[in-house]
């Protein structure tokens, strides 16, 4: 593996890493924006931007657009986040070059009248399909509870309302001021050419302009105020929790990545042998969720209405004993073989390693090799996670429930 | 492409499945257990579930606890999956790992503990999940659909029945297990890193002793209605519909993927044109194929506000059925080129091999080579994706709603 990095004039950051032995390759535009970056006047325009760049530029029509994909065979799509917006493709080396030029073309979209007032109705269906995936919900709903006012607790869907109030100029200016040269990184990963990727890359987007696409970055400890709301269609009880945590540019994040997986792993954590192995809850889980200047761990549990109690009363009490008696040496070897192998699997698939390229480019503005990260899984000693149960304490977490009247 | 598939059959009729991947440091392997939910005794539906949890809940040497830790200390990634005619459950893991993690799995396959108070915990697991069904209906309505659609018991919900999961007991699920945990009818397939003389001989000292018989057949019985609506006041209508197609080991398996490709493979296939970017309708929608060794369909799933169902559906169907008019040279060039890159992408991925290989054994009796597959797609084109179409028309349609509003059919 070869790491290679190339910036335009206009900030535009190009990195790559080369691996020849790889059957394909996947190229990644990562925009650093999301809901987060948004007003309360825009809300959901971040997402909303995202289905518009594939309908097309003032020479490509939507279904042009889709055709010249599907003609590479490509495995294509975006998503966005709180604080990301990535356009991706996984692709055979071959046709890698036309995807490429493709995106790099759509990274400067038409966002026709027309075109908005159609795809609104496809994201307010999107909006309506979460509203029915009950285990989505509660994670936003718990999130806004959790991060109140901090920009962190926005939505990325946004709200109905929001989405029928929004023009399409509110888009256009949202757009010209984060799809900035400087606010976006081109990253390759798998087998490729770098010398033709970045004369595509230079040829695509020298002309962007650069912004100043700034962020304002706070901690937030979370709320830690408790909500449930009732939804009669509904046979099981919801719930959410969040705990505050460590930055993705925190040094501990390994750390509270083990954590999650030592008390929130689907098998064989603490969750799982107190609440599911015993069955009061059918799924419980909890995950480091790394973010920009701050973090969280989210907790997931299910179960019928009349274990609700009993759950809790469970889950206060892994959180007590962890704050009082810490992690064991057992607990911390078995995550780290789990993480340890999650790593290794992720990282064979030239799209896994797309995405740790482009986040670590986006968080931390470096290149880690797979190596540095299994040290940094290695390295993490018992003493570690519990001085970080100590500074941020689990039982401290905002909790959102949904469930049957 | 770096592949090559190595074989063996046990004594006992188990069969060894491997493909080498160059350049992976993982190894993935599935136990095809031939006790799906349509093999398992009627009256029992879900009892499929309970015993792919119970097994894990203590063997050999092992409780519950010891197993689990042993398991996790090794960092395997499990699976366990559910199917019609099989409980799969493998793992996928660093290759150092494969002998350690292959040595429980024998526990876990012939040496179960399946301790009564274990069963209860097993069970209640089962009859939850079934339950959660009812908050997830995008995910209830494919199920039914399937229940629906193919002739039972090859349908049967693969979660199960809360009633008849009530009634089961322990007694009944080990005997259960004795009946349907046949070694003669036992895949294992392992793809990624690994040595096939160790696993073959490992596998061969593990299994050979344990029991075998012969197959039995499953009776097929006839499709059930139409269309079903189920009531559920959420926010969408999910609309679930299938129809039939050729099994895949039929000669026009590749035609029939081509066209559900030109229907459904990419973002400018038909359906996400007409129905989404022309029209607006959904966010989400796909057809997809779905074989079984006895039957096969193209199922479809749309989710759409209620004042939009009935539009979708008609959309959806006029699609369908306007496939067999005409396709255009670009469209099925386009569909060869999504399946065979998807194919090639897959096989950077060991567990997606360990599966495709094990359940390519299972319907077709062979491995299919990823030159083969590739082969055979590149062989379709416009006339034989369209003669396909034409005598092998879509038939009736097999339609499951939830939601607010029924559809009109």
């Amino acid at each position: 593996m070869e790491f290679k990095q190339k910036r335009l004039a206009n900030g535009l950051s190009i990195i790559g890493e080369v691996n020849t032995a790889a059957q394909s390759a996947a190229v990644g535009f990562f925009v650093r924006t999301g809901s987060r970056d948004e007003s309360k006047e825009i809300s959901g325009v971040s997402h909303f931007l995202e289905h518009m760049l594939f309908k097309g530029t003032d020479k490509l029509s939507a279904l042009e657009v889709n055709e010249a994909f599907d003609k590479t065979g490509a495995q294509f799509n975006a998503f966005t986040s709180e604080e990301n917006t990535v356009f991706w493709a996984a692709v055979l080396p071959e046709y890698l070059e036309e995807v490429t030029g493709l995106w790099a073309e759509l990274m400067r979209p038409a966002l026709r009248d027309d075109d908005f007032n159609i795809e609104k109705n496809v994201i307010k269906e999107e909006i309506a399909m979460y509203k029915d995936l009950p285990h989505y919900d509660v994670m936003d709903r718990c999130r806004s509870l959790h991060f109140g006012e901090h920009p962190c607790g926005n939505s990325v869907l946004g709200t109905e309302e929001a989405i029928d109030a929004m023009g399409a100029e509110q888009m256009r200016g949202y757009f010209a001021s984060r799809y900035a040269a400087n606010n976006i990184i081109a990253a390759f990963a798998g087998n490729f050419d770098w010398e033709r990727m970045c004369d595509l890359a230079e040829q695509g987007c020298s002309k962007w302009e650069k912004q100043d696409a700034a962020r304002v970055l706070a901690e937030h400890t979370g709320s830690g105020k408790k909500e449930r709301v009732e939804k009669a269609n509904l046979s099981r009880e919801h719930i959410c929790l969040i705990s505050p945590a460590v930055s993705a540019q925190d040094e501990r994040r390994f750390a509270a990545s083990l954590l999650g997986v030592i008390v929130g792993d689907d098998v064989g954590s603490r969750f799982f042998w107190e609440l599911v192995d015993k069955a009061v809850a059918e799924t419980a889980s909890m995950q480091y969720s790394p973010m920009d200047g701050t973090g969280a761990f989210f907790s997931y549990i299910r179960c019928g209405a009349g274990n609700v109690g009993k759950a809790l009363e469970i889950v206060k009490r892994v959180f007590e004993d962890l704050a009082n008696n810490g992690v064991t040496e057992e607990e911390l070897r078995k995550a780290r073989n789990k993480a340890l192998s999650a790593l290794v699997i992720k990282n064979e698939l030239p799209m896994g390693r797309l995405v740790d390229l482009g986040f670590n480019w986006v968080y931390l503005k470096t290149y880690r090799e797979i190596e540095e990260d299994v040290n940094a899984v290695k390295a993490v000693s018992v003493a570690d996670i519990n001085s970080l149960i100590k500074q941020f304490s689990l039982s401290e977490f905002t909790q959102y429930s949904i469930g049957p009247a | 492409m770096a592949e090559s598939v190595d074989k063996c059959v046990l004594s006992n009729g188990m069969v060894v499945l491997g493909e080498r991947m160059e350049g992976v440091g993982s190894a993935a392997f599935d136990f095809m257990l031939p006790a799906g939910a349509a093999v398992l005794a009627e009256g029992m539906c879900g009892a499929a579930n309970v015993i792919e949890d119970w097994i894990f809940r203590g063997a050999g040497k092992r409780d519950s606890r010891q197993l689990g830790d042993a398991l996790d200390s090794l960092g395997l990634h499990r699976s366990s999956v559910v199917g019609s005619s099989h409980i799969t459950i493998g793992s996928t893991l660093e290759a150092s790992s494969l002998s350690e993690a292959l040595g429980l799995y024998g526990d876990i396959i012939l040496r179960a503990r399946l301790e009564d108070e274990q069963f209860e915990p097993a069970r209640q697991l089962a009859i939850d999940s079934v339950k959660g069904l009812d908050d997830n209906p995008r995910q209830k309505v494919m199920l039914e659909l399937r229940e629906r659609f193919y002739p039972p018991p090859l349908g049967r919900s693969t979660a199960g029945e809360v009633a008849e999961l009530e009634k089961l007991t322990p007694a009944e699920t080990k005997e259960l297990i004795s009946e349907n945990f046949n070694l003669s009818q036992t895949i294992f397939s392992v793809a990624g890193k690994y040595d096939f003389d160790a696993v073959r001989r490992q596998i061969e000292g593990l299994f050979e002793s344990g029991q075998t018989k012969k197959a039995e057949q499953v009776d097929i019985g006839s499709r059930a209605g139409k269309y079903t609506h189920i009531h559920n006041d959420g926010a969408q209508v999910h609309i679930g519909l299938m129809t039939e197609t050729v099994r895949p080991a039929d000669e026009d398996y590749y035609n029939a993927r081509v066209a559900v490709s030109v229907l459904s493979g990419g973002m400018s296939s038909r359906l996400f044109t007409e129905v989404r970017e022309k029209r607006g309708l959904c966010y989400a929608v796909g057809a997809r194929y779905h074989g079984l060794k006895e039957a096969a369909g193209i199922g479809c799933y749309a989710g759409t506000t209620p004042d939009k169902a009935q539009e979708t559906l008609d959309v959806i169907m006029a699609e369908f059925n306007r496939l067999a008019d005409g396709i255009s040279k670009e469209e099925v060039q386009r569909a060869k080129v999504g399946l065979k890159s998807a194919l090639i992408m897959q096989s950077e991925s060991s567990s997606s091999r360990a599966g495709a290989i094990g359940g390519d054994y299972y319907i077709l009796g062979r491995v299919r080579s990823l030159d083969e597959i590739k082969e055979r797609i590149e062989a379709t084109s416009v006339n034989s994706v369209l003669g396909f179409l034409r005598r092998k028309r879509f038939g009736d349609f097999t339609v499951v709603t939830i939601g607010p509003k029924e559809v009109k059919i």
